[in-house]
Parts: structure tokens; sequence; C-alpha cells
């Protein structure tokens, strides 16, 4: 649910993230990878932002960023209006409690020689403020909140299934009461039916404790489900934003259209129709194409595309596009001849 | 042409006895593709694994038939088993990371295959192993195939694997989670190339997964699995316009919609699957079941008409009750 | 790529030029090492001292000691030891530099074919009674210090079980030169060959054990198993070829070092008149000049091996190697 206020609770103007490898006398030299590359983006309060992408697009790279786990190389991140860039621990303290993380892997981000009830209780400790008394109860109410038993406080986590740890791991996000939480990947590790408690449970808690969320995920569906608002990344910019439906239902950049008909549906019918199947592999973010990043795997690429980098434009209320022949625009527009024909409504 | 019947795999733990596979039979006929899907625990891995008898924990114990074009396997001693491995049946897995051996070009392994199960030169098996690689659609054929595991993407080591399993013609080919671990673009690919070379190649496809969407796209039946054993099985239009047992109901309600209205929450299984070392003594999925009634205390059997069988006591009256509450549900919910 | 080497060589000269400045600092810096008071002898005049450090040129500053003693011992060559005097060093170095390395390489080939054997088959039959046997045994002879197992296998093969027909054959302790008396120099070797090797094989086995059995749990033996490969197959050709590379690694450092003179222990026990030996007689006579040039060499062949056996990971493991 969106609210309707003034400022954004996050937002990122400009933010790049740039990671050094090799060195000058390494074999090729060294070499920077623009992990994320010039995002902007806005989180309002309330609301569920989802950003979905392949290996490589910096879309957990962006998340660690959002929450200052990582420096900013550029850009500015501000955090109610407060430009935290480059606050030094000390300064993101109380930031902190205000956004969480949670990670995806439940079976590493638990450290696995502290029990249950200890790991939920750190970050009240850490903080301070808090008396004994009132951290054991904050961490009964935090096990009873995502749905596990407090007389399991005792237990070591791998005595949890997948699930379980999952749900520890968000009962200490939400520890500090924070207005933010960014989750990143939370339920791929997890099976299928499982999945669905736990998206169901981060649903259960917007509405209950009034979250903002940010999910990084790579299951289109997933995010579909639970996105107010999806950001497609590729090679470390976003693609296209928009309202999780219309981005859905209409997606305006060609790499959207492909990532939406390569997913494999649980539904015969939908099977028989032509899928749009990407040549080529991922590239690596260490050499990016010149020009538009996907203009190698892209069907209707043109010359502009390969050498001129599209910037992100809106072309429709609250739809920003990175492309210089959005699918979108063009349906009433002449459209430039598809290298390879293909189905759909483009 | 693959018969199994009867099928246990238990292994003795100290916390008791862990009932992997309890009691499945299955039959896969020529060029055709099952899907068999299910979660972690389900034993549709260790199933497979036992068909191609690379089960090797001393503490498994194994019981049943596996006939493989009217041979027994089970019980065939190793040396004979190599010979049906690689050549006969061959198997692929999930991460292609780390599938192959990382100090050998993708040649050389391919090759070494050829030459286990053919008395052919090493230039002939060179020359099939670029084959290969064109018929899996790796670019530059000749020069990939001197290419180290690490110079390759995961999508183009997946084919390389693929390649390599099928470089001895096998008539039954065992894919296990084959996609899990790769992008999405790139599963569109694996899932195109796996249904070409069902048609160039002509061997069987057996496809485990736990993503009913890959098993929609591929697969021509399916097979669901639950707690080590056969839950349902069907033509692949029958499961997913009129499946029969609660558990694939759940199954497809767990995975959100990628068009149409959005469900408010998710329908999701309550509950977790049970431990293998101390399964319910009736139907495996009873105790997470919305419509379980008191013959559920008694293990149900695998039945069924028309190629579609479930195990579920669910009379055909019931059920359909039970079909027309859900979609009650899903109105009331979007 | 030539930057790398470059730097590499750096490195290599300078860990040498730092192994160097601190034995030379070590010979002065020992309290109650004065050298000038060693070399004279006990209750010397102080005249006598006072003319031994003009001879040695022990009132030199230090720096300027050291800079001369490298320049004599790299560059003239004429390096003559504190001890014996006129005795060039150098060449001393080069002359005991055979038998190291008869010793070293002999033992060497021993305990490779024999840590690898040991490995293999412990592998191979995991958890039975052979692989047990074999750990124990291979624990045991890491176990055993090399000296005491020196003195004991003399004790057998020259004093007790000397006339039996067992040891009948081991000629005295000492070393004759390969090409003046090969039968001897092989029968003089064995026994040392055998008590080094001993050390290394059960290490060796021990650890490719270990690796081979991490390999065996990698997803790449499994698909080797699904193409219908033997396993004994697998176990050479896949297994112990990638953990190969772990074992070719170690035994580069080890060759290196032992070459440069740390089967010292071995050769005292023998009589070998090796670099070790010379090492620890130097070492004894605190004679400057002979630690510094063994020193060095020793230090050298380390440097060198670490830097081949980086180089030969690079040949080994092909993800190393930058496309």
């Amino acid at each position: 649910m969106t609210a309707a206020t003034a400022a954004p609770l996050l937002e990122a103007v400009g933010l790049s993230k740039n990671f050094t490898i090799g060195g000058r006398l390494s074999p090729g030299g060294l070499k920077t990878v623009r992990a994320v590359d010039n995002v902007s983006l806005q989180v309002w309060p309330g609301e569920t932002v989802g950003l979905v992408g392949e290996s490589g697009c910096g879309k957990s790279t962006l998340g660690r960023c959002l929450v200052r786990l990582y420096d900013v190389t550029s850009g500015e991140l501000r955090f109610k209006g407060e430009d935290i860039s480059h606050y030094g621990r000390r300064q993101l303290r109380p930031i902190r409690e205000e956004m969480q993380m949670v990670f995806q892997d439940p079976y590493a981000s638990l450290n696995p020689r502290r029990r249950v009830g200890d790991l939920i209780a750190e970050p009240l400790r850490v903080h301070g403020r808090r008396t004994r008394a009132e951290i054991d109860a904050r961490v009964r109410e935090l096990m009873g909140l995502v749905g596990l038993s407090a007389d399991q406080l005792q237990r070591f986590p791998h005595e949890f299934s997948g699930g379980q740890r999952q749900r520890i791991g968000i009962a200490r996000a939400l520890a500090l009461e924070p207005h933010l939480i960014v989750a990143d990947e939370p339920v791929s590790a997890l099976d299928v039916s499982i999945q669905a408690q736990i998206v169901n449970l981060l649903a259960d808690l917007q509405d209950r404790l009034g979250l903002t969320y940010v999910i990084i995920a790579h299951d289109l569906s997933v995010i579909r489900q639970v996105s107010d608002r999806t950001a497609v990344m590729y090679l470390g910019s976003i693609v296209e934003l928009g309202p999780t439906d219309e981005v859905y239902r209409a997606p305006a950049h060609p790499y959207t259209q492909a990532l939406i008909s390569a997913v494999p549906v649980p539904d015969v019918d939908r099977a028989a129709r032509q899928r749009i199947v990407l040549t080529g592999d991922v590239p690596s973010p260490i050499d990016p194409p010149a020009g538009c990043r996907f203009h190698p795997r892209c069907r209707f690429a043109q010359d502009r595309c390969r050498r001129e980098r599209p910037a992100l434009r809106e072309i429709a209320p609250a739809r920003t596009v990175a492309c210089h022949f959005p699918l979108l625009e063009i349906e009433h527009a002449h459209r430039p001849n598809p290298l390879s024909r293909g189905a759909g409504e483009g | 042409m693959l018969k199994v019947r009867g099928l246990k795999v238990s292994f003795r733990s100290e916390h008791g006895l862990v009932r992997a596979v309890d009691d499945v039979s299955f039959d896969v006929g020529e060029r055709e593709i099952l899907g068999v899907v299910g979660e972690s625990g389900s034993g549709k891995t260790i199933s497979l694994l036992t068909v191609m008898g690379l089960i090797n924990d001393p503490n498994a114990v194994i019981e049943g038939s596996i006939v493989y074009k009217g041979r027994e396997l089970l019980g065939l001693p190793q040396r004979e088993l190599r010979h049906v491995r690689g050549k006969e049946i061959a198997m692929i897995f999930q991460d292609p990371m780390t599938a192959l051996t990382p100090v050998y070009t993708i040649g050389w392994q391919i090759a070494e295959q050829v030459l286990t199960h053919n008395a052919v030169s090493k230039r002939t098996a060179r020359e099939r192993a670029v084959e290969l690689l064109t018929a899996v659609g790796i670019p530059n054929p000749e020069v990939s195939v001197d290419r180290y595991p690490h110079q390759l993407s995961g999508g183009m080591r997946q084919r390389a694997v693929i390649a390599m399993a099928l470089s001895c013609n096998p008539s039954l080919l065992i894919a296990d989670e084959p996609t899990t671990a790769l992008d999405v673009t790139v599963q569109a690919q694996i899932l195109e190339l796996i249904q070409k070379l069902r048609r160039d190649f002509g061997s069987a496809i057996v496809l485990i997964t736990h993503d009913m969407g890959v098993v929609a796209e591929v697969a021509d039946r399916v097979q669901v699995m639950y707690a080590g054993r056969i839950v349902e099985r069907a033509a692949k239009r029958d499961i997913f316009k009129g499946p029969r047992h609660p558990y694939t109901w759940g199954l497809l309600d767990s995975i959100p919609p990628l068009d149409g209205p959005r469900p408010h929450r998710l329908k999701s299984i309550a509950g977790m699957p049970p431990s293998l070392l101390a399964l319910p003594k009736g139907c495996a999925f009873g105790p997470r079941c919305r419509y379980r009634f008191e013959k559920c205390g008694e293990p149900p059997r695998l039945a069924g008409s028309g190629g579609h069988d479930s195990a579920c006591f669910l009379s055909p009256e019931s059920r359909a009750a039970a079909w027309a509450g859900r979609l009650l549900d899903d109105k009331a919910v979007s | 790529m030539l930057g790398a080497i470059v730097k590499r060589l750096g490195q290599m000269l300078f860990v040498m030029f730092g192994i160097s400045v601190l034995v030379f600092l070590i010979f002065f810096a020992t309290p109650g090492a004065d050298p000038a008071a060693r070399i004279a002898g006990r209750n010397a005049s102080p005249e006598t001292l006072a003319a031994v450090r003009k001879d040695f040129g022990f009132d030199r500053p230090l720096p300027v000691q050291y800079g001369l003693l490298m320049e004599r011992l790299f560059i003239t060559q004429d390096l003559t030891s504190f001890v014996n005097r006129g005795w060039k060093v150098v060449p001393a170095v080069i002359d005991v530099a055979p038998v190291t390395l008869s010793l070293v390489v002999g033992a060497a080939i021993l305990w490779v074919i024999g840590g690898v054997v040991i490995g293999l088959v412990a592998a191979a039959t995991r958890g039975s009674v052979l692989d047990r046997t074999l750990m124990i045994l291979g624990l045991i002879g890491v176990s055993m210090p090399v000296y005491w197992l020196g003195e004991v296998m003399n004790l057998l093969t020259q004093a007790r079980l000397h006339d039996t027909w067992l040891f009948a054959w081991v000629p005295p302790l000492g070393y004759k030169p390969l090409t003046a008396d090969p039968v001897g120099w092989f029968l003089t070797l064995v026994i040392p060959w055998i008590t080094l090797a001993t050390l290394y094989m059960g290490l060796y086995g021990r650890v490719l054990r270990a690796n081979l059995v991490e390999a065996g749990q990698e997803d790449y033996i499994r698909t080797a198993r699904a193409k219908g490969l033997s396993e004994t197959r697998i176990l050479v050709r896949h297994a112990l070829r990638t953990s190969l590379i772990t074992i070719v690694t170690l035994f580069g450092l080890d060759f290196g070092a032992l070459v440069g003179g740390a089967a010292l222990l071995t050769e005292v026990v023998f009589g070998l008149q090796g670099i070790g030996k010379l090492t620890f007689d130097s070492l004894r006579n605190f004679d400057l000049p002979v630690i510094m040039a063994t020193v060095m060499y020793a230090s050298f062949f380390v440097v060198v091996a670490n830097a081949l056996v980086d180089l030969l990971y690079v040949v080994l493991d092909p993800r190393i190697r930058k496309a």
C-alpha cells in the first residue's frame, strides 16, 4: 500500500559502487567493476519495492549499499531526508536501528554457535537502552510475531529447518523496530511451499507494523507477488521501473519482456505461447558492452543502441525505462523491424 | 523401458532408520519426458540415484526392483552396472559450476566417456566431442573443445555436461534439477535444448525438479512425490487442469502467479514436511492436509483411472467439493 | 606478466638479504658471543684478543664488516673461515653439496612413491582395517624424531645386528662418492634414505588420503561415476590429479628446504658430510663465514623452491591461469 507522504523514506541519487579487481602487475591489469552504475531510486514509506534481475546485475550490491553495509563510491544516499552517503560508523549507528537487512542464506546468516534467543537479542543489546527484562520480553514477542514458539529460544540454529531459520532472521531484523527492511533473496533457498509461508509472513508483518520493504530476488513470480513497484536491473543499472502490475502486464524494456517470457509457468495453456529466448549469456560486469548494455542480446537493437547509452526516462506516469525504443511508446508509432521474429504483443 | 517396482531406500543412522524412498513404483516409456516433482526430502533424487546405482553409502538399505529393458539392475555387481551407466542411462546434476573436473578440458572429459564405452580411437572420440558440442549449441566447438570448465559460463557448462551425457546415445537421460542453479534466461535456453535433444537423439528423459513451471513447459507426464512416496501421477494436462491430491493443490497454490490477479495472500501449506525418521502411520501428508478425515490414518494406495493416479482417500465427490471450495476461496481473496 | 616476475625476483632478493642481515646480527648480538674471544680461545690475553680483532676486522664498523663479508662470499668468493684459517668457504660448500643432494634425492624418490601409494590405497579402502593400519603407521612415521630413528637404525645395522645376514652389507658410517664407488655410494645411503623418507612418507600418505577423501565428495567425482568410469580410474585420473596439486606444492617446499641443508640431523647421525653437517659444525664453532655461506645456500634454495612451487601451481591448476 502506498501512503501519500511528502518525502521518500530512502532515496538513492546517482548511486554507484565500484570494485577493483586485479592489480597493476597482474595479467590484465587493474580493472574496475561497476557493480552499481548510477542508480537513482526512491522508496516511499509503507511501500514494497522489488528489485529483480539475473546474476551480475548488481541488485544484491545495491541492496547492501542502501543499508550502508558497503561504502558508496559516488552519488548520494538519503534516509528520511538525511544524507547518509558518507557517514562513518558512529553516525550510522542511530540510522541502523531504523533500517535492517534480511539475508538470503538461512544456513549461513545465523551464527551456528549462538543460541537463537541470543541471536535475536543481540541487536537490542548492542544498541543498549533496554534492561534485561525488557530485552527478554521483546525477544519473546518477536518469536511470536514470526510464528515461532518461545520455548525454542534456547536452541541452536542447526536444530531448525530452513524456513524456521529464515523466520529467525526476520525476527532479528525486526528487533529494533526498523522502518525499512531490505531483504536480499529472502526465500530463494527455501522449498516452494515454505516460500509461500514466508512471503505471507512478510506481507502480514508489513500490514501489522507499517514496514517499508525493498525485496531483492531473481524470482519474478515472487517479486510480482510482494512488490508495489518493480525495478528491473541489468548490469548494474535499472532498465525499467514502474508499478508492478503494469510492468508485468506490459513491459516497456525488451529485457523485461524477455525475462518475463522466460519464466516457466505452471500453466499448460500458456506453455503453448511463443517464448522469447535470448541468445548468449548474461555478460560479465567487468567488460560491459558499449552503448546500451543490453544491445548484443536485444532483438530490436539499432545503430543508436550500439553507440549511445539510453538514460532512464519517463514514458508514462510513474513508469521509467532506459531504452531508445521502448516497447510501449512505439506501440502506436512505427516500430523498427525486430532482428528475429518473435510473437507476443511486444 | 524402465520399470521400477516397490523401490525402498532407507539409511541407517544413529537416530534410527531414515526412509528416504518408501515403496515407489513407476515406468518410463521410450522417448517420453517424465517430470518428477517434489520438495526437499521427497525422495525424488534418491530414487533416481538408485536407478543409476550411485548410492554407495554403506548404511543404505535398498529393496525392490529396477528393470531396464528387461534386465534387473538392482543387485547387479558394480562391474556390470558400469556398462549401463553412462552408456544406456546417463545422469546430469544440478550445479554445472562444479560438475566437471577442473583440471581436464571439456573435450578430454567427453572423449573419456566415449572411450570408456566404445572401442574407438582417440581421434574419433575427439571428433565426436566436437559433434556433440555443436549439437548442444556451444559456439566455436573446435576451439571450445579444448577449453577448461572454468573458462565457460554456467549455461555453457551445463550444455557441455548435457553433451557429455548424450555422448553414448543413452536411451534414458536423468536430469536432476538441471536448471535450478541457472539464471532465468539461461534456464529457458537449456529447457529448449532438452526438448530439441529429445527430438534429435530420441532419448527418454526423467526431469527432476521442484519447479512446477518447468514441468509444465517440458514434461509429458508428471509424478509428484512427498516424503518418499508418489502422491500423484498423470499426464501433464491432467495434473494441471485437474489435480487430485491436496499436496499437488498446495504446491500449485504456493506459486505466485505471473499474470492475472494477484492473490492477497498465497494459499500456503501449513506446517513442515515430516521427518523421514518418523513418518506418520497413515498418509504422510495427513498432518498438513485441510481435508483430512478418519480414513487418512491408514496409508493410502496409489490408484486411479485413465492414467491419472493419486494416493488419497478423498472420493471423487468429496474431491469435487473440496475443489469447488478452493475456487471459492480464490474468488474471495483476489 | 613481466612485472609479476620482476616483482617476484625482487621479493626473493629482499628475503635473502633480510636473512643474511639477521644471521649477521645474531652472530654479533648473541650474548656472550664475542667472536674474537671464541676464535682466540679461552684464557687468551688481551693482546691476543686485540690482535685477533684486528686480523679479522672486528674493529671495523658493523655495516662495513657485513659488506666485506658479502663481497667475499658472492663476488670474489675467497671468503675464508674464522676457525680453520685459510680454508676457503665457497669451494667447501660446493664440495659437500653432492652428498646432501644424493641423500635428499634418493629419499625423495622413496617417500613420494611410498606416500602416494599409501595415500591411494588408504583412500581406496577407506574405513577398512588396511586403511586404519596405514594411517597409524604413517602417524608413527611422522612422530619419530629423525635423529632418534637414525640412531636406532645405526644401533641395529652397525652394532647389534650387524653380523647377521640382514645387515652385514651395511658399510660403516660415511659417504662414498658416486663417481668413485657407485656400489659403495648406494650401500652407504640406503639406511639414511629409509630413515629420512619414513617421516615424509607418513606425512604425505596422510595428507594425500585426506585430500583424496575430500575430493571424493566433490560433484565432479559424482559426474565421473555417472559416466560409468571404473573406481580405479576415478581415483587415479580424477581425484588424484586434483589432489596432486597440494602434494606437489608441499613436495616442492620440503625438497627445497632439505636440499638447502634441513637434512642436518640425518647427516649428523649417519656421518654424511653434507651441507647439513657443515652447517651443524659451523654453528658449534661459531664460524661466521661458514654459517653465512650455508645459510645463504639454504635460503636460496628455499626461496627458489617457493617460487617454483608457485609456478608449478599455475601449471597444474588451470583455474589459476588467466586466459
